[in-house]
């Protein structure tokens, strides 16, 4: 025996040894159920390694014997821990441990002095049996770790491959016989042996390193699956669904199940409906199957993230398992916002519910105070005085106001409901402008000029007439009622590469740019000192905007604080390719009642753009 | 500022009195007309007292006959008994919608005059249905005055007798 073989062979006895006694330490640390078998194994194994190296004596080869069959025994029971063996196996495993003991004591006793040949059959019986010990569950950890997350199939498949080695060497070591009694092919089967010792304490207490690059792949596939189930999982469910999903497939689990802060399952995987719950997650023998992580549902307190383990869970996701509750603090934040998106939606629905129901009901009054107006105003229930008819006159004026309110109201409910049906013609839309133009006629001041300027070509547009008019009307009746020093109030229509744009412009109070923003908002009105008096529901350019924008437009707004703004609607022209503007001189149209025109066009909207 | 006109913005072609039928004659001239005060019998189908009595008396000014009923069994006691020229009809009635009172007029009285919707609730969806079941006119009560609706009468009785005539 040379020098190096005695190094190889007490460097590889003291590799067994301390890999023995790191699993052992590990498993006085946390005490994990499972491994404890496992460290037994080891120890063991360590235990025929290390005191092989002393002098022989007949009773340290039987203690070695029966140490070695008990580390091999010791990988059955660890096995029989996650998928518990049958009983008769079971039985069968512990005769083959007693038979091929009084073996082994035989071997070393009774058959010092025999045939070599009988010699190699007692070692070959004690080595099949520890094959048999080890290899059943090799295997079945080989094929279980297909179905599992990458660091815990590396870690099975270098369980499997370390015993697997042992097994090949001590096999290769009987049957080779004197063949493999030279230096060389004792050193070679030495240092095979010694680099299993690596192999096993990797699959028990991988570093960091490894189990990184072990999951690579996993976590690139994993991430757009996070962002998706966090960002874009529309309601609780359907992100409580995915979430439990997406746990058991990183446990590497055969189920799961999110339970709320009251304990009600909220979404589950694989779990039989029949099966009650709090069976899987209450005390019962199982719980050590069980992995929880909580979720923190703000006011509503703590729920669960639950998995059911897979048979090798417990002991090869212990990774996983602190991964889990990484991942269940993000499933807390998605859930969180789902479910305040989900509130918001539902006050926003209640919202347009009331709106819609408040103005309905609404109808009724004002049909009965409107009517009754109109007739007192008529002299139907008898004639009126000066002071009367003025009384009725105002209150028939604000009795339309109120109206005007209520039927925005519905079209704003019906918008938000998607009930809102467009009636699209042909249409011109200087004939528009010239209406609406005549709709707030009556509103403007003798102070105010409404000026029409329209082009000579028709504007031929394929919309809904009444209610773009209605959009017209309703920026200019803004510009009267928001410049209350009078002024001049341009419409102003045009067309060109296939956009028509009506721009209404006045010389008013104008908007402060910060305040600009919130224009278009349902409600949403600019209050000023010198606006609060004025009476608006703040739905009129909402509405606007988003019906010009059903009809392929849009409204957008310039404007100078003090000096004045231009509202601009604009729509696509139909049929744009035969829609060249005609740069000529517009023709200009006073409205009714308005004063003189003659303003250069465009002027006014240059002025508010400055 | 004038005070006068109703200013509806949002007043898009559904049940609005500015596109009453598909005629966009000025009001003004069918009120002159109607004040000739013709024999004309309006029977009502209306559950709400204050604009039943309010239409009766802006109507009955005018010179026609009004009949008031407050439930849609009550209107067809009225038909069956007499024969109005014009029937003026809720939606929301008590016992049940003016849809299926005018659902079973159509299939208990062919002939029967012309209907008139008058309802709260202008919706594109209600509208088509009134119209798909034969109703001369579908108006929302809040966007009219009874002196409007009034002067339209004559019309919407000439209009029925001649559809009547071509059917």
């Amino acid at each position: 025996m040379t020098p190096a073989v005695t190094l190889v062979q007490d460097l590889t006895a003291a590799g067994f040894v301390a890999l023995a006694l790191a699993i052992a330490y590990r498993w006085y640390r946390e005490r994990g159920h499972a491994q404890g078998k496992l460290a037994a194994s080891l120890l063991a194994l360590a235990f025929v390694a290390g005191f092989s190296r002393l002098p022989p004596s007949a009773f340290l080869s039987v203690v070695l014997v029966i140490a070695f069959m008990l580390s091999g025994f010791f990988v059955l029971l660890f096995r029989n821990d996650f998928v518990p063996l049958s009983r008769r196996v079971y039985l069968a495993a512990y005769v083959l441990l007693g038979v091929s003991i009084v073996v082994g004591v035989l071997d070393v006793v009774a058959l010092q002095h025999a045939s070599p040949l009988l010699m190699s059959a007692a070692a070959f019986v004690l080595i099949t049996a520890w094959a048999i010990f080890t290899g059943e569950p090799i295997v079945r950890f080989w094929l279980a770790s297909n179905s599992l997350p990458a660091v815990q199939k590396a870690r099975m498949r270098f369980l499997s491959l370390g015993f697997a080695v042992l097994i090949a060497i001590l096999f290769v070591d009987v049957l080779g016989g004197s063949a493999l009694q030279s230096p060389a092919a004792l050193i070679i089967t030495q240092l095979l042996a010694l680099a299993v010792v690596p192999l096993i304490f990797v699959s028990l207490a991988p570093p960091a390193l490894l189990r990184r690059i072990w999951r690579m792949g996993e976590e690139n596939a994993l991430r757009p699956a996070m962002q998706d189930l966090l960002i874009f999982s529309s309601n609780q469910q359907e992100l409580a669904d995915r979430a439990v999903f997406w746990a058991v497939r990183l446990l590497g689990a055969t189920a799961g199940f999110i339970a709320d802060a009251k304990g009600n399952v909220i979404a589950s995987v694989g779990i039989d409906a029949d099966r009650p719950v709090a069976s899987i997650s209450g005390q019962g023998d199982e719980t050590h199957q069980v992995v929880r992580a909580p979720l923190h549902l703000g006011d509503e307190g703590h729920g669960t993230l639950a998995v059911v383990g897979g048979r090798f869970t417990p002991l090869f996701g212990t990774d996983e398992i602190s991964q889990l509750r990484a991942y269940a603090n993000s499933v807390s934040a998605g859930l969180q916002r789902v479910r305040v998106t989900e509130r918001m939606a539902a006050i926003e629905k209640n919202k347009s519910q009331f709106l819609n129901l408040a103005s309905h009901e609404l109808r009724g009054p004002v049909t009965v105070i409107r009517g009754y107006v109109s007739m007192l105003e008529g002299g139907l229930l008898g004639n009126l005085n000066e002071r009367g008819r003025k009384a009725a006159g105002v209150m028939a004026a604000k009795v339309s106001e109120m109206n005007e309110l209520i039927e925005e109201m519905i079209e704003a409910a019906r918008l938000e409901e998607g009930g809102l049906t467009l009636r699209p013609v042909d249409a011109d839309l200087r004939e528009i402008a010239r209406s609406a133009v005549a709709t707030v006629a009556p509103l403007a001041d003798s102070h105010h000029r409404v000026v029409l300027d329209l082009p000579e070509r028709r504007v031929r547009v394929r919309l809904d007439p009444d209610r773009t008019r209605t959009i017209i009307a309703n920026l200019l009746s803004n510009a009267i009622k928001y410049s209350p020093g009078g002024g001049e109030i341009t419409c102003q229509v045009r067309a060109r590469a296939g956009v028509a744009r009506v721009a209404v412009t006045d010389q008013g109070l104008g908007i402060a740019r910060d305040a600009l923003p919130i224009l278009f908002t349902r409600f949403g009105r600019v209050i000023t000192p010198q606006t609060e008096h004025l009476q608006g529901t703040g739905l009129g350019l909402f509405l606007g905007r988003q019906l010009a924008r059903l009809q392929g437009g849009d409204i957008t707004v310039a404007s100078v604080e003090g000096e004045g703004s231009t509202f601009t609607l604009q729509l696509p022209v139909a049929g744009a390719a035969e829609a060249a503007p005609p740069p000529s001189s517009p023709a200009k149209a006073e409205s009714d009642g308005a004063g003189a025109a003659g303003q250069p066009s465009g002027a006014p909207q240059a002025r508010a753009q400055r | 500022m004038a005070a006068g006109p109703a200013l509806l913005y949002w007043f898009p072609d559904e049940a609005g009195p500015a596109t009453a039928g598909r005629s966009r004659t000025p009001y003004l001239g069918h009120q002159v007309l109607a004040r000739r005060g013709s024999a004309i019998h309006v029977l009502m189908i209306e559950d709400d007292a204050a604009i039943a009595e309010m239409y009766r008396l802006q109507l009955e000014h005018d010179g026609y006959t009004v009949t008031v009923a407050t439930t849609g069994e009550l209107g067809f006691s009225t038909l069956s008994g007499s024969t109005p020229n014009i029937v003026l009809l809720d939606l929301l009635l008590p016992d049940q919608s003016g849809f299926e009172v005018l659902a079973s007029l159509n299939a208990r009285l062919p002939n029967h005059p012309p209907v008139v919707i008058l309802s709260n609730y202008g919706e594109p969806s209600m509208i088509d249905k009134g119209r798909a079941l034969g109703a001369v006119e579908y108006l929302v009560k809040s966007r009219v005055t009874p002196a409007e609706i009034s002067g339209q009468i004559p019309v919407w009785v000439e209009r029925g007798r001649r559809g009547r005539q071509e059917s």
